[in-house]
């Protein structure tokens, strides 16, 4: 089990959407099922913590000062099955871990849903695949997920060394699920290390997330 | 049984077997391209479309599939010289996933595209359409799947042939593909919200039952958040979340505004796309401390303005004259130039009151409002011409019958100044100074507070002239001395008010017609009979000239009671002109029951249309199927009359009429027959209008 602490902040925008729900009436409003995106570009991302596949609890605020990606996964997802059976995404990791970047690879799938994995699934999937992430943390209650507001897989984040969130969206500008695709796309998160290497603000900061939506309880 | 049938039972039995693993190779959607016509004419570009059966619990992609998914796509190989263009994508419905909000379609969609075929092509060739469908399908878990499609039509050596199964599909298809918006929009955003306004001033919240705007692109909105609207007298309002595509709110939102509308018994929805540019907020409806200050600025500027109009420059010269004659008394001064101003500003409170109160009963009025009754501008013309007689000096000056207003004008109480104040107001209705359109504009669609403030200022605006004379004694001395001067000023200043009552009577005129002018000027009669009754019995006790002269004026509501019986009041401002025929379209004559049962005696074939300002039904009937040259060309061709029965303000002959035919409201399209007797069963066609529908109606008589 994944345990987790949002921040005051987060559950204050959660409670104000659910008040904004009560009031709607004169049924020409739909309540919202979920609270909005709470995760911004731009701000602190949200703090939270979650154990890897070993048992062992990672949490963000241990990650100061050092730049973190988040990919959300679900290995039965086509798109993400394009990204992993091409190899694109095990070189991306490989190339970006070597520059000291921590690499969390998050499954927020329910139990009993796609993509849902035992620890010892994910470490089966992690060798098989010849996948090179920091580590995979388990997320079945999704609270993690919907903090970041992470709708598909892959959906990818990027957080600078101050914890600011710098980058959300796809992994690349080719929304399709052909492997061919993956030839010639230009990699959004891989762009916006370069940007942060070269000491600039990320260009392109945010983008819409193509994928599998993420099988949330 | 039937195909659909087979199919959802085949779609079971492979979700039973194959389950929800991804690996499936599994059909999800049946897909087939259709065509409206089965035979084609070379260069004539037809409509052809891709027909998704999807199984249940299944859905495809909008061209905005939302925060995941994918849009169909069909990659063309069709023979040399034919093009293939854009689908035109139906609205789509709200699926939301999670967190994540997905615009798409379950069950079934047409979607349709036009192809143009070149102009060289034999007749009687077979030509066959090919091409490749790819799509997403989802449930909860998504599958990429594709097909080749394709289909074999014939070239028509004429006109081209309706394709039995393929024509109704398509056509079901585009009645659902959004049409422009017929209503300016904008947006406003906050560091949060984006506030998107329509400007459709005659819907109302009671009919609509549900409103929803779909972005065109992902990012500027949240598309899970929720959309709160707002219905009133300005149109539809809608806040919702800002999306994370921060920069996004520089550029115009497009996208698709689906509204359902109430009718008999149903829901009509209706989808209009729309282009809303970005405003500066506080511009319009939002207001800021800015715009506010500008409108209260102009309205100022605008009741300063209202002083010099011919309406109550007289009023306020008379007043100002008073004050040659209390110069002496500075302290006096200041409470009548108080007093005054509190006159102006109580009525001005009235007036925003009352216009706040009916614009939020739902009236569309504005600056000026009273002036739309004629009972109001007849009143307003009587007033006008009692003071101008008590200015000739025809109504003795002090007597308690002078006319209301020239009494209250030149009492020397401080409730005189009060009046003159009240009375200056009165009389500045029927004028509208420069400066004070944009003021008012912005105040009546304000909350009622920031509206209140505006009206304040520019009464203020009105008051001031006369409350700086009496606070600076120094240019009050400025008035020359007394004399027998003020009284020929005073005759000079009647005929500013003379020629404001002719003004009015005209109005009258305009509103009411010929008995409504005719009890106006009896009115002005009796003033000018029970002046000189109140004059002539000059010599007579008290009692009795003030019993004769009541007497007569008694006669004045006679004349408004003449107005409201023979004055046609329902056609009051706000009901449209009647359509004229213009650039061959179909020409609409107003519908009265007298002109039906004429046309319908001389065995005319008669088309009624129904239909209100407020309705969107009615609006996207007469867009999509009336307004189309080919309704035109059959009305002309059967010699069908067309006939329009305006609800907008709720005619009680048309309220009539619709009971009649079982109907409590509108959209109603009644088509009678030629030659058929007074009482023959009309045709009442759909309340939703396609071109076709109103087409093989019309072919039946």
């Amino acid at each position: 089990m994944s345990t987790l602490s949002l921040t005051r902040r987060t559950f204050l925008a959660g409670s104000t959407l659910t008040g904004l729900a009560a009031v709607t009436g004169r049924g020409l409003l739909v309540p919202p099922a979920w609270g909005a995106a709470v995760a911004k570009v731009g701000e602190a991302a949200p703090a939270f913590s979650a154990n890897t596949t070993t048992g062992k609890g990672v949490s963000l605020a241990d990650q100061r000062g050092t730049i973190v990606v988040l990919e959300w996964t679900n290995h039965d997802c086509p798109y993400v099955r394009k990204h992993y059976e091409s190899g694109n995404m095990q070189a991306l990791q490989k190339e970006i871990t070597a520059q000291g970047v921590v690499w969390l690879t998050l499954i927020s799938s329910s139990p009993g849903t796609q993509g849902y994995v035992t620890p010892k699934q994910a470490d089966e999937l992690t060798s098989t695949r010849k996948a090179n992430p920091t580590a995979v943390l388990l997320d079945p209650t999704g609270a993690v997920g919907r903090a970041y507001g992470a709708t598909n897989t892959p959906h990818m984040y990027v957080i600078d060394k101050a914890g600011l969130l710098v980058y959300a969206g796809a992994i690349d500008d080719r929304p399709t699920t052909r492997r061919s695709d993956v030839q010639g796309a230009h990699n959004y998160v891989r762009a916006a290390l370069d940007d942060i290497s070269a000491g600039r603000p990320v260009q392109t900061p945010v983008t819409r997330a193509y994928g599998c939506t993420v099988k949330y309880a | 049984m039937s195909l659909r049938g087979t199919f959802v039972v085949l779609a079971c039995v492979f979700l039973i077997l194959g389950g929800a693993a991804a690996s499936s190779e599994t059909p999800r959607v049946r897909v087939e391209l259709l065509s409206e016509v089965a035979a084609f004419t070379p260069g004539q570009t037809f409509w052809v479309a891709l027909r998704q059966q999807i199984a249940p619990g299944w859905h495809t992609y909008w061209m905005n599939p939302g925060d995941s998914g994918e849009p169909p796509r069909i990659e063309w190989a069709l023979p040399s010289g034919f093009t293939a263009g854009e689908i035109a994508w139906p609205y789509p419905d709200r699926i939301p996933q999670g967190p994540a909000m997905t615009y798409g379609y379950s069950r079934e969609v047409v979607l349709p595209l036009p192809v143009t075929p070149p102009s060289a092509l034999d007749p009687g060739t077979r030509v066959t359409l090919r091409g490749r469908a790819s799509w997403l399908v989802c449930e909860k878990t998504c599958i990429p799947e594709e097909a080749p499609i394709a289909l074999t039509l014939s070239v028509a050596a004429r006109a081209p042939a309706p394709d039995p199964r393929g024509a109704p599909l398509i056509a079901a298809a585009r009645r659902n593909v959004p049409t422009p918006s017929p209503w300016p929009s904008s947006f406003v955003a906050t560091s949060e919200d984006i506030t998107l306004t329509v400007e459709a001033p005659h819907l109302t919240a009671d009919r609509l039952t549900d409103v929803w705007f779909y972005p065109a692109r992902w990012g500027a909105i949240d598309l899970i958040a929720p959309q709160r609207v707002r219905v009133d007298p300005a149109g539809i309002r809608l806040d919702v979340a800002r999306g994370p595509l921060r920069d996004a709110v520089g550029a115009p939102i497009e996208g698709v505004l689906v509204v359902a509308e109430r009718l008999d018994g149903d829901v009509a929805r209706h989808a209009f796309s729309l282009t809303a540019p970005p405003r500066p907020a506080g511009a319009h409806g939002d207001p800021t401390v800015a715009s506010l200050l500008r409108a209260v600025a102009l309205a100022l500027a605008g009741g300063l303005v209202l002083n010099l109009m011919p309406c109550v420059l007289p009023v306020l010269s008379v007043k100002a004259l008073g004050l040659v004659q209390h110069s002496s008394r500075p302290a006096r001064l200041r409470a009548h130039g108080l007093a005054y101003a509190a006159g102006v500003l109580a009525s001005f409170a009235i007036v925003a009151g009352a216009l706040i109160a009916l614009r939020g009963a739902g009236a569309q009025v504005g600056w000026g409002f009273q002036l739309q009754s004629p009972a109001f501008v007849t009143l307003l013309a009587w007033l006008f011409f009692a003071v101008a007689l008590g200015f000739s000096g025809v109504i003795v000056v002090g007597g308690r019958f002078a006319g209301t207003g020239q009494t209250l004008a030149t009492r020397s109480g401080y409730g005189g100044s009060f009046a003159a104040g009240a009375l200056a107001t009165v009389a500045a209705t029927p004028c509208t100074a420069p400066f004070m359109g944009a003021a008012v504009g912005f105040a009546v669609i304000q909350p009622w507070p920031i509206a209140l403030v505006v009206f304040e200022a520019l009464g203020l605006g009105l008051a001031l002239p006369y409350l700086v004379l009496t606070f600076v004694p120094a240019w009050s001395r400025l008035l020359p001395k007394p004399g027998p001067w003020m009284t020929r000023l005073q005759q000079l200043l009647a005929f500013p008010l003379y020629a404001s009552t002719a003004w009015l009577v005209w109005v009258v005129s305009q509103q009411a017609g010929p008995p409504g002018v005719g009890a106006a000027l009896a009115g002005l009669v009796l003033i000018a009979c029970a002046s000189w009754v109140h004059r002539a019995l000059g010599g007579v006790r008290a009692l009795w000239r003030h019993a004769a002269t009541w007497t007569v004026a008694a006669l004045l509501p006679l004349s408004i009671v003449g107005i409201v019986a023979l004055g046609p009041l329902a056609a009051g401002p706000g009901s449209p002109a009647p359509e004229v025929a213009a650039d061959g379209r179909l020409g609409w004559e107003p519908f009265n029951l007298e002109r039906l049962a004429a046309l319908r005696a001389s065995g005319k074939p008669v088309f009624v249309n129904f239909t209100a300002a407020w309705c969107v039904t009615c609006l996207v009937n007469e867009r999509v199927a009336l307004r189309s040259p080919a309704v035109a060309d059959v009305f002309a061709r059967k010699g069908v009359v067309a006939l329009k029965a305006d609800w907008t303000n709720r005619d009680p002959v048309i309220s009539r009429v619709l009971g009649s035919l079982g109907r409590s409201g509108v959209p109603l399209y009644v088509l009678y027959p030629p030659g058929a007797g007074i009482g023959s069963a009309p045709t009442v066609l759909p309340q939703i209008l396609t071109e076709g529908a109103v087409i093989d109606a019309l072919d039946k008589i």
